[in-house]
């Protein structure tokens, strides 16, 4: 009998870089600035109002 | 620039009107406009996390907000709103000033508003029958609208919050800073952003204004008292 493993990806918070948990308070929204980068921003960065940079336009927020 | 300019520069006097031309050209309305809403007064309170939205103190301790960043951010906020499809935009407004505002921001955008007291369970309690699924929310004071922001972040939305300088952005995707007490500022602030967001959807001409005037989004309670 042969054991497949298969990774489990996770999306990383735009801010603190960490993978989100799924069932998380997190949310995400393309980029306020340019709409083209989604931004995702778990419940720990949302909270603690942490900042976060689009990769492509350079938008801080929040 | 000196401390006697800037003071000039917000009086708006004979003065200041020659300095703050270069400025007005790019500002969504013209700078004497918006410093005499008072959408730069913030409070004696400052948090940590608005200090880069500070221009400067006052001497009797009063922070003043940067006009120019909550231009910019006027115009951010237009843009990431004009992306979402009009139903699915709510605004909650706690504060009474801000009521009115609101109202006439849903009438012209198609948002649905929350004036008023925000019922607990009106975002995340699923057997609440009058219950309402926005993709992102707009709030008026962070603080006022706790509740809205609590449940908000429960079920994944962004939101959009008026902040002043004794507001932390806990739970805020994107804020625009901003006097959210004043009457006049608050109606300034809703009208400017309700004509981005139909400019930014097409469905006003560049060079156009809202059918409503600023002083019809004002908050008109106090002379309806005194009339009555």
């Amino acid at each position: 009998m042969t054991e497949r493993t298969e990774a489990l990806t996770l999306v990383t918070c735009t801010s603190c870089g960490k993978p989100i948990p799924p069932g998380t308070e997190a949310t995400k929204f393309l980029c306020p600035n340019c709409g083209e980068i989604l931004i995702r921003r778990c419940a720990k960065c949302r909270a603690f109002g942490r900042p976060y940079k689009c990769p492509k336009c350079g938008f801080v927020g929040p | 620039m000196s401390e006697d300019k800037e003071i000039k520069d917000e009086k708006f006097g004979k003065e200041g009107e020659t300095t703050s031309v270069s400025i007005e050209e790019e500002l969504l309305l013209p700078q004497d406009m918006l410093l005499s809403a008072g959408i730069h007064i913030g409070t004696r309170t400052k948090t940590k996390d608005i200090e880069q939205f500070i221009y400067r103190v006052r001497p009797d301790g009063l922070f003043v907000l940067d006009v120019k960043k909550t231009d910019e951010r006027i115009r951010v906020a237009a843009k990431f709103l004009a992306r979402f499809e009009p139903s699915k935009i709510a605004s909650a407004a706690a504060r009474l000033y801000a009521q009115e505002p609101v109202r006439k921001f849903c009438e012209l955008t198609g948002a649905i508003p929350i004036a008023g007291r925000f019922i607990p369970g009106l975002l995340s309690n699923p057997l609440y029958p009058n219950r309402i699924e926005p993709d992102v929310l707009i709030v008026s004071d962070p603080r006022a609208d706790s509740q809205a922001v609590r449940e908000a972040s429960s079920v994944g939305i962004p939101i959009v919050a008026l902040c002043s300088t004794d507001n932390d952005f806990s739970g805020v995707d994107l804020l625009i800073p901003t006097n959210n007490k004043g009457r006049r500022a608050l109606a300034v602030i809703y009208w400017l952003l309700t004509r981005q967001i139909l400019r930014e959807r097409g469905e006003l001409p560049p060079d156009k204004d809202l059918p409503l005037t600023i002083e019809d989004f004002e908050a008109k309670f106090l002379r309806e008292r005194e009339g009555g």
